[in-house]
């Protein structure tokens, strides 16, 4: 064993080391600087931005807390993020299914209209989008929101679960037709559960679009008690630009909710990320 | 299927994709016609009333000078951005592959900054960019440092691309790494065998096989870059002055900001659509006969 | 993934009870729906709201539930234009006074002429709301500003007098500079703060010298040729200023400003909340700018920013006018003007002004000062944009010129 070790360790193997190491420093500076400065006061920040604090001071993250309303902004975020995500999931599920197994050129003609709107970009909606916004009066509504989140989610998912779906053998779905199952009954009880591992992926690489997505809730959310934590934070920053420490502790309160769901599933979520790229 | 059978399937089809296709229809379809139109009037998004000019708007670009920067800074930051990101998420896809250990908890840490909003990523770069940088620069001598990052645009463009690069190079890593796993270790085994080199083994044994990944990829960062809106945004708010708005921003603020000119605003959208559109559907043929002629 | 599902769908079920708390009870109840743009005073404000509340529950027993929205800043205006064309609008909203004469045009703003708070409101502020005697709008914010300076620095650089003329602005500057002080803080981030520097010179320059410059804009017929003597100015202020100036924005320079980094701050009054909240006993003082060697363009800028006005269409509109008659009430205002950092504006104000409030007043009350200039959105904002890459030196004197004219031939031609 100890030989085998020895034979590989070669000066490419010991370079590519080190590049990895920089890469891993560089990589983890931003974060790095944020937290190691947010726990200073603002003196301590200016004589050594580089040290770690002396009196290291839970003050900021209470101002922080408080200045940009966490609690709320957190639980409008969440609530937000969880509607649109049900909402895409069980759209587009169930059209995705119904799609792939109807064979009719009406089928192929929904489909192809669903493919061909992913290439439209979100600048070109926007400001008709808004007019629908104010229209509906959808301003200031988190569950207005979540259905536009809907709305322009849905065609990737169908894609995404008309694929999957195609993978599926039709006897499963047959057997449970002539065991009197009605259509609806055949999807939910036996289609559904199938799809288990591309609504993982639906659900992944949707949740981290509606949360961490900035334009659409910039112009459709203009109530700060609306606010989701990224416009809390970029509001936070317009107002108090001097005071640092406060914001970069902001900074880390709002990355900290998505940091720690990635660390305890980080195995499901680049697994979700990959398919999804990859069928997408 | 007889006719009846047919209208009959239809009709379950259209009742399973109702929902969906409401949401799509009001919130994208809808607005994506009513865009085009709104390009023909000179509305200003507060006026009840307004009237259809034509391609009045579309020829009132032809001399908006703004708008030709944008466009030009926006081709700029593209032809950059999918070079470097693709560049670096490959050469670190390979490295990471390359090593025994810790190949899970690498791809974690190099994924992070996906995770985490690009305006909240931006905001910390900000500050890298206007505090820490300068405390080097003024500290540790490192003079090459004292340059005005975020506002002299000569150095703010490097900046935009630094964070942009951070913030997308994790999520086309992951996607090479997908694809170089695809590739039979027997092969580079057998062209071990043949005496090439490592570089030689990736040159004409796994790069052939990972042309996959790598149309997505550049797909993806073509796409998303010629949208780039968020990390300028953050980063300089497209100034000074106008110098480094990307054409996202410009549409944003001649729609929100002083004259509020929908109509004109949509035009212009239009015409970024049309791009995006040209360049993704020309790349994608290019790469895809590329694919068939291996 | 069915157990998943469940939870998502409790979760949707459960939100709307913890999103919505808002939901009225009653039937009588009157809802007031007020927008307004200083999302900074929320809290003084929603408290007043609440007093109002029950002022009108104990005084005329009606039942009133208030709806305060406070969009951030740099929304307030797109979001409030929306709303006013569509069946929600505000029964009251906040507007910059400068834009009285388009909103009372489109019919959006109250006659307020015979309401009891009309009579309250010292003259000189009630002219910058009211337009052919009649007064429109209830002022909240009123500002005489132009430059701030650090008064301690002016003392220790034997400074004794305040400039008339910009050859005495440069003296100052020259003594500043021998007691290595900076003379003026740039902070040019936020590229409405540059803007802050053609507000002062032009309004100088145009009521001083230029005049009838604004009206031959709106016209077609005038340029800003006439006017490129600003950049006498404008060189002065960025050939002394602090470095770095595009990283530091507008909040930063207060600070900045605050803990002595240079001596003067083209920025005005309404920063020194933040200035204060640096350093408590700062010493704060607010002289004219000079533009030219001509003392009668050295002049202080009197504004009225934030402007409360009734919707002539609102459901409620007695109720509206009584909140309206409220924000001046003889017992209450005071305390909330002074929480606030206003400037007393009528005589139900009782609070002692702040010294920098009164040095700035003697310029008025001198007559030199000159009412904001009015210019178009579209071009104050393209002002603030071409200084920064001024700064930059990316944009020329020239340019400037040619791109500041096209600039507002386009916004008055739409």
């Amino acid at each position: 064993m100890r030989r085998r070790t020895y034979r590989h360790v070669s000066v490419g193997y010991v370079l590519v080391d080190v590049f990895l190491v920089l890469a891993l420093l560089l990589w983890l500076f931003p974060l790095y600087m944020a937290l190691l400065n947010s726990f200073k006061t603002n003196g301590e920040l200016f004589t050594n931005i580089l040290a770690f604090s002396e009196h290291p001071t839970f003050d900021n993250y209470v101002r922080a807390y408080q200045k940009m309303q966490y609690g709320r902004s957190l639980l409008n975020t969440v609530f937000l993020t969880a509607l649109g995500v049900f909402l895409i999931v069980a759209f587009s599920s169930v059209a995705g299914w119904a799609l792939c197994r109807t064979k009719t050129k009406l089928s192929n003609i929904i489909l192809k209209f669903f493919i061909f709107s992913m290439l439209i970009p979100f600048s070109a909606i926007m400001i008709p989008l808004y007019k629908i916004v104010t229209a509906f009066h959808f301003r200031n509504s988190l569950a207005g929101l979540s259905l536009i989140y809907a709305g322009l989610g849905v065609s990737m998912a169908i894609f995404l679960y008309h694929g999957f779906v195609k993978g599926i053998p039709y006897e499963i779905e047959e057997a449970a037709l002539v065991d009197g199952c009605n259509k609806f009954q055949v999807f939910f009880h036996v289609v559904f559960p199938l799809l288990k591992p591309i609504t993982a992926t639906v659900v992944i690489t949707n949740a981290l679009w509606i949360w961490n997505d900035f334009l659409l809730p910039l112009i459709v959310l203009s109530d700060r008690k609306t606010y989701t934590l990224l416009l809390s934070t970029n509001t936070l920053f317009g107002q108090y630009s001097n005071d640092w420490t406060s914001i970069l502790s902001a900074l880390i309160l709002s990355a900290l909710p998505v940091i720690i769901f990635y660390l305890f599933f980080q195995k499901k979520i680049l697994a979700g990320i990959t398919s999804g790229a990859l069928k997408g | 299927m007889n006719r009846e059978m047919q209208r009959k399937a239809n009709l379950m089809l259209l009742l399973f994709c109702l929902p969906a296709l409401t949401v799509y229809i009001i919130f994208k379809l809808f607005p994506a016609i009513s865009g085009f139109y709104y390009s023909l009037t000179n509305w200003n998004g507060l006026n009840p009333t307004f009237d259809f000019v034509g391609f009045a708007n579309y020829q009132k670009m032809a001399s908006d000078s703004d708008f030709w920067r944008s466009l030009g800074f926006t081709a700029k930051y593209v032809a950059a951005f999918v070079v470097m990101a693709n560049v670096m998420a490959l050469i670190l896809a390979v490295a990471i592959e390359s090593r025994r250990h810790l190949r899970g908890a690498l791809r974690t840490i190099f994924y992070m900054p996906n995770m985490i909003s690009m305006v909240i990523g931006g905001y910390m770069w900000m500050f890298i960019f206007t505090k820490v940088v300068y405390y080097l620069a003024d500290n540790w001598h490192w003079t090459f440092l004292d340059h005005s990052w975020t506002g002299d645009p000569n150095y703010s463009f490097w900046s935009i691309l630094i964070v942009s690069c951070w913030g997308a190079v994790g999520y086309l890593m992951i996607i090479y790494i997908a694809g170089l796993q695809g590739v039979p270790s027997d092969l580079k085994e057998a062209s071990k065998l043949d005496g090439c080199n490592s570089f030689q083994t990736f040159w004409y044994v796994v790069r052939p096989l990972i042309r996959p990944a790598a149309t997505i990829c550049v797909f993806w960062t073509l796409n998303s870059g010629f949208q780039v809106f968020d990390v300028i945004y953050t980063l300089t708010g497209g100034g000074p002055g106008t110098a480094t708005q990307s054409v996202a921003i410009n549409i944003y603020e001649e729609a929100f900001k002083g004259n509020t000119r929908f109509g004109y605003s949509t035009a212009k959208s239009m015409v970024l659509f049309l791009i995006v559109l040209l360049v993704t559907l020309v790349q994608l043929s290019i790469m895809q006969k590329q694919e068939e002629d291996l | 993934m069915k157990k998943s599902f469940a939870m998502l769908a409790t979760l949707v079920l459960l939100a709307p009870l913890t999103a919505c708390t808002n939901t009225q009870s009653g039937g009588e109840t009157k809802e007031l729906n007020i927008m307004m743009s200083f999302p900074q005073y929320m809290e003084q404000w929603e408290a007043y709201c609440h007093k109002f509340e029950d002022k009108m529950l104990k005084d005329e027993n009606i039942k009133v539930k208030v709806n305060l929205e406070m969009p951030t800043s740099d929304q307030y205006e797109t979001v409030l234009k929306a709303r006013l064309q569509n069946t929600d609008a505000p029964d009251l909203y906040t507007l910059h006074s400068n834009n009285i004469a388009e909103y009372n045009t489109a019919g959006y703003l109250t006659d307020l002429t015979s309401q009891p708070l009309a009579a309250k409101i010292y003259d000189d502020v009630k002219a910058m709301v009211s337009l052919d005697g009649k007064v429109l709008g209830v002022p909240l914010e009123s500002q005489a500003w132009s430059v701030l300076y650090n008064k301690d620095m002016f003392k220790d650089a034997g400074i004794t007098a305040l400039p008339k003329t910009l050859t005495d602005l440069r003296n100052i500057v020259t003594a500043l500079e021998a007691k290595s002080y900076t003379p003026f803080m740039l902070a040019f981030h936020d590229s409405w703060v540059p803007q802050l520097m053609t507000a002062v010179t032009l309004g100088g320059l145009v009521s001083g010298k230029v005049t009838g410059w604004v009206e031959r804009m709106n016209a077609g017929t005038g340029s800003y040729n006439e006017v490129s003597a600003i950049f006498d100015a404008i060189d002065l202020i960025m050939a002394h200023g602090t470095d770095r100036a595009m990283e530091e924005g507008a909040e930063a320079g207060s600070a900045d400003f605050a803990n002595g980094k240079a001596a003067m701050y083209v920025n005005g009054t309404w920063s020194a909340g933040t200035i204060f909240e640096t350093k408590p006993n700062f010493n704060l003082g607010v002289l004219a700018m000079p533009v030219n060697d001509d003392e009668n363009c050295t002049r202080i800028n009197l504004s009225v920013s934030t402007t409360l006005a009734v919707h002539p269409n609102s459901k409620n509109k007695d109720l509206a006018l009584k909140f309206a008659n409220y924000v001046l009430d003889d017992n209450d205002s005071s305390s909330l003007f002074e929480a606030c950092k206003f400037n007393p504006i009528a005589t139900c104000h009782h609070y002692e002004a702040a010294a920098y409030v009164s040095e700035a007043m003697e310029y008025v009350e001198k007559g030199r000062s000159y009412k904001d200039l009015v210019l178009p959105s579209a071009v104050t904002d393209k002002q603030g944009k071409l200084l920064q890459e001024y700064y930059q030196k990316t944009v020329t004197k020239e340019q400037f010129i040619t791109t500041m004219d096209a600039t507002y031939k386009d916004a008055i031609a739409k």
